[in-house]
């Protein structure tokens, strides 16, 4: 069967060489009129019979329900001698009548018999050695695209990795040989918010890389003014949907941290799911939808999670889940989740889960598919407390008392201690009654740690859909002639009695961020 | 006492000056104490109305808010309120919000009723 077929790829390919060197070597009808090429079918039986013929074969005595045989005979041909050397049949010379108009001798026939004998290995030797240019040529192209589809790559991923007050942001990128169409990128945003996407075009090489690079670029262009994942997913999926070539797809997890909080918010288009290692274990956030660019109008599905401080979120790619092992086994998510909680934490998690795949793979494994992993670790060095209070009045006596007692190692003078203490109860209030709504049951988060040289306290409420109100500056002098509310002395009370106040809305969450200089304060 | 641990102390010092002792805290909780209080230490023959901050631990911009409101019912019925015993913090905060300039801020009750 295989040699069949071997012949077959030859005598089809043997009426090219034909019109490559003219048959004037060979006796012809009209040395001018050009043989026909005739295609002998993989089927037909000729194809055997020449293979096995042992000499010059007389077409008009040929006895053969052949289709070839037919467009021989009418192409003029009279002998037919195949050239077969080890067995194989690698073309064939084909003989019109004798110019003399008499058959062809014995002598005659010996003759082109003896020089196909010969003519054959010399013919099959220049078939291998243009097959092997053929080869060469072959991979030289396919190197080269490899070198542009490589390129193409490096040059979409991010060099510089965004590292927020109190995070560690880290990316471990290694590409298959077959540069497969990971990609991934990370950037801050200007509201302070850090965006992050892992993906996997499907298909490789270049191809491959050209729709990373245009997925990546549609991805960057839409965050920048669309901060909710889902929204931003739906709008790249219609976006690269209508340009992607057939086949081809993309998946992509997208989401966007705030490093004050550890609020994170994001949306799969039919990527690995993140890993959230925390002192507790490393478990999967759960999140679902299509892959881009398969169709129109995809809508995504938007699931937020609560990073604490000492958490670790780490977002991968097919390469270390679907790596096959000595034995065949792939790695694998439950493994790859057992390695991230017993791995090292921050910055040596990663190298702890390149040692465990090199470890299952065996060093000689050859990489099948890129490899992509992300690191994005909260530090809890910093850290002086996170808690939550019910939001009910009164409770923000408890935060002050809290953060007062969870600062007290810093040992900030008394006024600076007295003030902090009334800034984060008025901001707890604000919290508890503007932001929560005094519903119990939502939570004022409260954070405080040291960042640089400066004590920042932070507090959340899930006010964050509605305009922070307005307030005008307090004027005793108004308030006491009747013209303004005896109340609304709590934002001015704020902004009195720390270094600065920021205050920040993303759509669900609303924080004050208390910021206290520590150097000033140990001068003053 | 109130639920918050706050108390309210009146006591009539003559017939032109009381003194309310403030213990505890001073918040959006304390409202209906204080305007209480405030009703008992002063009649029509009180002239002066004395806050004694030696025992406050707790106030909140809701207790400020407060503070104006017994300024503005002094002043109508032609008071003078006056404060003593306040913390240094406390004390930074009424003249942060110029409080001081409206509620005569001193260091002792001798003072307080001294004043004029």
């Amino acid at each position: 069967m295989t040699t069949i077929g071997h012949a077959f790829r030859r005598v089809v390919r043997r009426p090219q060489r034909a019109a490559d060197a003219p048959r004037a070597e060979i006796a012809t009808a009209t040395p001018t009129a050009a043989m026909p090429a005739v295609e002998i079918g993989e089927h037909d039986p000729l194809l055997p019979y020449l293979q096995s013929a042992s000499g010059a074969v007389d077409v008009d005595a040929l006895q053969l329900e052949s289709s070839a045989l037919r467009e021989l005979r009418s192409a003029g041909v009279k002998l037919v001698i195949p050239l077969v050397t080890h067995g194989e049949l690698i073309g064939t010379l084909y003989l019109g009548p004798r110019l003399s108009d008499q058959d062809y001798s014995a002598d005659d026939r010996r003759l082109l018999e003896n020089l196909a004998a010969q003519a054959a290995p010399a013919l099959h030797v220049a078939q291998l050695v243009q097959e092997q240019e053929a080869e060469a040529r072959e991979r030289e192209r396919f190197e080269h695209e490899l070198q542009v589809a490589q390129l193409i790559q490096q040059h979409f991923l991010p060099l510089t990795l965004p590292q927020p007050p109190g995070w560690s942001v880290q990316a471990h990128y290694r590409p298959a040989r077959a540069v497969g169409g990971d990609f991934y990128d990370i950037v801050e945003r200007p509201d302070g918010t850090v965006a992050f996407a892992v993906g996997d075009v499907t298909d490789k090489g270049v191809p491959a890389a050209m729709v990373m690079a245009a997925t990546r670029s549609v991805l960057r262009a839409a965050g920048q003014d669309e901060a909710r994942p889902a929204e931003l997913l739906a709008r790249v999926n219609d976006l690269l949907q209508a340009d992607m070539p057939p086949r081809m797809f993309v998946t992509c997890l997208y989401g966007v941290l705030d490093p004050a909080t550890g609020h994170v918010r994001f949306a799969n288009a039919g990527h690995n799911l993140p890993i959230v290692r925390t002192a507790g274990g490393a478990d999967e956030l759960r999140a679902t939808g299509m892959p881009l660019g398969l169709l129109p109008g995809m809508r995504y599905v938007e699931t937020d999670a609560q990073l604490r401080p000492g958490d670790q979120l780490v977002l991968h790619s097919d390469g270390i889940a679907e790596a096959h092992g000595t034995g065949r086994e792939m790695f694998g998510i439950p493994r790859l989740r057992e390695v991230l909680a017993g791995a090292a934490s921050g910055d040596r998690l990663l190298g702890d889960v390149l040692d465990a795949l090199r470890a299952f793979t065996g060093p000689d494994w050859e990489q099948e598919d890129d490899i992509t992993l992300v690191s994005i670790a909260w530090h809890s060095g910093g850290l002086l407390t996170s808690f939550e209070v019910p939001s009910e009045p009164g409770r923000e006596r408890e935060a002050m008392r809290r953060v007062a007692d969870a600062v007290a190692p810093l040992g900030l003078p008394g006024g600076r201690l007295e003030k902090l203490k009334t800034a984060v109860a008025e901001a707890t209030m604000n919290a508890i009654e503007h932001g929560n709504l005094n519903r119990p049951e939502v939570p004022v988060l409260v954070t405080a740690g040291v960042e640089g040289a400066d004590l920042v306290v932070r507090i959340r409420d899930e006010g964050g859909d509605r305009p922070i109100a307005i307030t005008e500056t307090p004027d005793v002098a108004a308030k006491l002639a009747g013209e303004q509310s005896p109340r609304g002395w709590g934002l001015f009370l704020i902004q009195q009695m720390v270094d600065r106040l920021r205050v920040t809305s993303d759509g669900r969450y609303h924080t004050a961020e208390l910021v206290v200089h520590l150097e000033e304060t140990r001068h003053a | 006492m109130t639920e918050t641990g706050t108390s309210l102390d009146v006591r009539r010092v003559n017939d032109t000056a009381a003194v309310i002792g403030v213990r505890g805290e001073l918040t959006g909780a304390t409202e209906a104490p204080l305007m209480d209080a405030y009703a008992r230490a002063a009649d029509a023959m009180t002239r002066k109305v004395v806050l004694d901050f030696s025992g406050l631990e707790y106030m909140n911009s809701t207790g400020i808010g407060l503070l104006v409101t017994l300024l503005v019912r002094a002043q109508r019925q032609r008071q003078r309120l006056m404060a003593f015993g306040l913390s240094d913090h406390y004390r930074q905060i009424l003249s942060l919000t110029r409080l001081d300039e409206a509620i005569g801020v001193v260091d002792t009750e001798e003072e307080a009723l001294a004043a004029s």
